[in-house]
């Protein structure tokens, strides 16, 4: 088994890199396009089933590379990463069947798709390195791939900045994880991460402390952890749709895999107060992402909110986890790991079908901005129904994936009261109150963004032109079923998490996470419970029974249609419709005093009776984290390097002098 | 409040008892005109005709045709009618048919000027 | 079809019937507004009668804002042909029965002429079944009107005489 996961994996990585030649080489033509899909897509569904494989299979598999530490590579696929190789999968195979369709010949096309399935493959070798500097080169190439995937259309006005802010927070964060890597490798002695996760038992507390606080800001960075996050809405709107759902449903999780490997592999068993960071900065995250989501007008800059929204879910999961291992309730800590496994993989799904179906609306209707769209149920039927399901599974409503996950964190975030310290429940409780705020609030962004532009009147001219043909449909339906299949057979999904959470955490939870008749319980069987598929049968039956009483009864109930009463006007215009602006009113005006609006009104005169004509409303929310954290911090740092420049003054005579004194420096030590 | 409340049971209902009775502050709304047919003369009703801005008034061989569903009570007609014309103080002048709103007037004041008054 | 036929046969329903299907009504009515144009001092007696000092509450009668819980409509204004769509409209939205009070001077077809910008009185448009005079009628001129349509008062401006020296040898 174990050699069928390091063979599937060794196919997926060919495949990908198949396809990056074949598509660099040969995607300036049709065929050279489908053919580079359809290798990417045969990656994809080799590493959605090494994934599989691995969660069920319990075990890890060790590939060797090349020879020593630095000059090879050394691949250990450790079912930790499981979840997020099936993502990586699942995302692959969505993306080729979208990309043909979505995606020009050409090429910048070109170009563009042998980035991405490199930035697959560098995905992979991340996900499955056994070693750190496997690791960090493999994270870095990442990086790098994702940069120049941004940088598609590089023309056009925000790309180069939205990719920059990309790179830029990058490279801070890999500069924290390269830091958190030093310490452990220094403190360990060894270079292999299953060596490390062995040895870091005997580091001293401090230096576990400095290198998980390190390993959560690096890669919070990567996450989009409030406040690391500001690269999220610059970089998503201008990369391509499929770009974007490549960065949104995998790349971000990469993130997460991070936290968790430090978190539970690499450095288990923290004190509690590392589990209560990680908890607080997710719930943050959670909230502050979903309200500034809501803020927002254009799609893609909303869903990159979302995202951040969605990572702070899963971080909190992910704390909680970490805390309740660290006051004695591991069973509970078992459960929010899967929890945030689990809802890893949801999210990827659906925020992947969401994005990948905003490409679709932006090059159907022309626009990504919500107060142009509307109506576009009846001229994308298909791409409605899938971007519904897809928007009832993000806004967590039964009986879809998002539903499933939520649920489950709120139930592990109840117990709280397990724990003996009442200071600590209380934080959880708080925590557990700040998502249950998120999820409010993503009902109500989520409505807003599936109803302004799918339902109505279409508010401008080319929405009204829009037309489904040619638009790809069939990776976004696969995303769909799989929220579907996720949601209504997640016992199945969460048998194999919980074998994954095994390896991981040494804790076999099955029997306190499903009981028979397909129920899932929060790890105690005296708290609460549910069966995720007899809701979905039930849901069913409910809707279907009135239908049917309704059809059945349609010949003998006669019935005439007057016209509908709508208050006597001559007709609909377009305009008397709700925008996505004034939806989002109600929250607008209840968090002023966060969101610090701008507001600037222009009217052609003050006077009454000269006041007709039309009047300019302009709202913009203040970026704090811009304005008060990143802009002081350059400024600080221009300012270190203005002070610094007289080093570099241009005289080649300085410069001998450096070398002169360097020699002389060298000499004495060296000599002595 | 239960300042108010005392205060409003002290001073006892408000509400009107119409239809059982009608109050007696309404005797001075405005409404439409009652004449004194042995002081109008055809002079006089065709002013009227002429002045009456809503086009309620109209004199019709010997009489005048007042239609209360055009007038609006502004009360020019007293103005002009002098002694002829007067406040009825009707006001309540709902009916199912159009055509019982309108009254007509006989002209006698002429006969009287005839007679030597 | 039949559903259709029945339809025209009660919009054609005689004075009699309605008035004694509005006798039905005399214990509870809801009333709805239609403004077809009015200088909107109608409406503010229309909207005094809600106040405690008539309270038309007690007499069973209800404002509703919808014409289809509506039992009777109460136009103002001079059927301004601006707002012919909306009348119509509101008068077909009115399920039946209904009946119909035209409620001011401008109403009944003072002040304003027909011509093409108004039609002048409200009868020229809808089958009116009261009408209800003055410029505003006061609060308990319209109280009056209503109990008039439901049957409750009986109509005093028949046995009315304007002429003051009528029992007089002339």
């Amino acid at each position: 088994m174990s050699h069928a996961i390091g063979a599937l994996a060794i196919v997926a990585a060919a495949g990908w890199l198949a396809a990056a030649g074949v598509a660099g080489l040969g995607a300036m033509r049709r065929p050279g396009l489908r053919v580079g899909a359809l290798l990417s897509g045969a990656g994809g569904a080799a590493a959605a089933t090494c994934g599989v494989l691995l969660a069920v299979h319990g075990g890890g598999t060790t590939v060797q590379l090349g020879a020593g530490p630095v000059g090879g590579a050394v691949f250990e696929i450790e079912p930790l990463a499981a979840p997020f190789i099936l993502l990586l999968g699942l995302v692959a195979v969505a993306i080729a069947l979208y990309a043909p369709r979505y995606h020009e010949p050409g090429q910048g096309t070109a170009l563009y798709l042998a980035v991405y399935n490199l930035a697959l493959l560098a995905s992979l070798a991340v996900l499955a390195a056994g070693n750190v500097v496997t690791f960090l080169v493999a994270w870095e190439s990442m990086a790098l791939f994702c940069y120049l995937l941004i940088l598609r259309h590089h023309r056009r006005a925000g790309v180069a900045q939205g990719a920059f802010l990309f790179v830029a927070l990058s490279e801070i964060g890999f500069l924290m994880i390269v830091l958190a890597f030093a310490i452990l490798v220094t403190q360990t002695g060894t270079l292999d991460l299953a060596t490390i996760a062995e040895r870091s038992a005997h580091v001293h507390a401090g230096w576990r402390s400095a290198a998980y606080a390190l390993a959560l800001c690096g890669f919070g960075f990567k996450a989009g952890l409030v406040p690391f996050h500001i690269w999220l809405p610059a970089a998503h709107p201008v990369a391509p749709a499929d770009g974007s759902a490549f960065l949104s449903g995998l790349i971000i999780k990469l993130g997460v895999y991070g936290i968790a490997l430090f978190g539970f592999t690499l450095l288990p068993g923290g004190p509690g107060w590392w589990g209560l960071l990680t908890m607080g900065l997710g719930a943050i995250s959670a909230v502050l992402g979903i309200l500034y989501a809501l803020m927002e007008r254009d799609l893609k800059r909303f869903l990159a909110y979302s995202s951040i929204e969605n990572i702070g879910i899963i971080v909190t999961a992910l704390g909680a986890g970490m805390t309740f291992t660290a006051y004695g309730q591991r069973a509970i800590g078992a459960f929010l790991l899967i929890v945030a496994l689990y809802h890893s993989i949801n999210h990827g799904t659906y925020k992947t079908l969401l994005f990948l179906e905003a490409g679709v609306i932006e090059h159907a209707a022309g626009t990504r901005d919500l107060d142009r769209l509307g109506g576009l149920i009846r001229r994308l039927p298909r791409t409605a129904v899938i971007c519904l399901i897809g928007t009832v599974a993000i806004a967590a409503l039964p009986p879809l994936n998002g539903f499933v996950s939520e649920w489950m964190l709120f139930q592990g975030l109840f117990q709280g009261f397990r724990i003996s310290s009442h200071l600590v429940g209380i934080l959880i409780v708080i925590a557990g109150a700040l998502i249950a705020l998120t999820g409010g609030l993503a009902i109500n962004a989520f409505a807003r963004a599936y109803g302004i532009p799918f339902l109505g009147m279409p508010r401008s001219g080319p929405a009204a032109g829009a037309s489904e043909f040619r638009q790809p449909v069939a990776g976004p339906a696969l995303l769909a079923g799989a929220c579907v299949f996720l949601g209504i057979g997640a016992p199945l999904v969460l048998t194999a998490l919980d074998r994954v959470a095994r390896s991981a955490t040494g804790l076999d939870i099955r029997s306190e996470l499903l009981v028979p008749k397909l129920t899932v319980i929060p790890a105690h069987t005296d708290f609460s419970g549910f069966s995720p598929t007899y809701l979905a049968l039930f849901m069913v039956a409910i809707t279907a029974v009135p239908i049917l009483i309704f059809l059945a009864g349609r010949p003998l109930a006669r019935s005439r249609r007057p016209p509908v009463w709508d208050g006597g006007i001559l007709s609909f215009k377009p305009r008397m419709q709700y925008t996505a602006t004034t939806h989002a009113n109600p929250v607008r005006v209840t968090f002023e005093p966060l969101y610090r609006p701008s507001v600037h009104v222009e009217r052609a005169s003050d006077d009454p009776a000269g006041r007709s004509g039309p009047v300019h409303y302009r709202f913009q929310v203040t970026p704090i984290f811009d304005r008060y954290l990143y802009r002081p911090l350059t400024r600080f740092v221009r300012a270190l390097a203005e002070f610094a420049r007289p080093i570099q003054s241009g005289d080649v005579n300085l410069y001998l002098f450096y070398v002169f004194v360097v020699v002389l420096i060298a000499y004495a030590v060296y000599a002595t | 409040m239960a300042f108010w409340f005392y205060r409003g049971v002290r001073k006892g209902i408000a509400t009107t008892r119409y239809p059982k009775t009608v109050d007696p502050w309404t005797r001075g709304l405005p409404g439409p005109p009652a004449f004194h047919s042995s002081r109008l003369t055809t002079a006089v009703a065709d002013l009227l005709t002429r002045g009456c801005p809503a086009g309620a008034l109209a004199r019709e061989d010997r009489e005048l045709v007042v239609d209360l569903g055009r007038c609006t009570g502004c009360g020019r007609c007293l103005v002009l009618g002098e002694r002829a014309v007067v406040r009825s103080g009707e006001f309540l002048l709902a009916t199912s048919d159009r055509a019982a709103l309108t009254k007509r007037v006989p002209i006698r004041g002429d006969r009287e000027a005839f007679d030597g008054g | 079809m039949a559903v259709d036929e029945r339809d025209r046969e009660l919009d054609g329903l005689s004075a009699e019937l309605r008035k004694r299907a509005l006798a039905l009504f005399g214990r509870s009515l809801h009333i709805r507004t239609v403004d077809t144009g009015s200088c909107a001092v109608c409406e503010s007696e229309i909207r005094l009668l809600a106040a405690p000092h008539y309270d038309l509450h007690r007499l069973g009668f209800f404002f509703t804002p919808a014409p289809r819980h509506a039992d009777l409509l109460m136009v103002t204004g001079p059927a301004v042909r601006a707002a012919d769509n909306l009348l119509l409209k509101t008068y077909d939205a009115t399920p039946d029965p209904k009946a119909v009070i035209a409620v001011g001077a401008c109403a009944l077809g003072g002040i304003y002429l027909e011509d093409s910008l108004v039609h002048g009185a409200i009868d020229r448009v809808l089958p009116v079944d009261v009408f209800v005079p003055g410029c505003p009628p006061s609060p308990l001129a319209l109280l009056q009107g209503l109990l008039v349509a439901v049957g409750r008062l009986e109509e005093r401006v028949r046995a009315l005489s304007l002429d003051l020296d009528a029992g007089r040898a002339g």
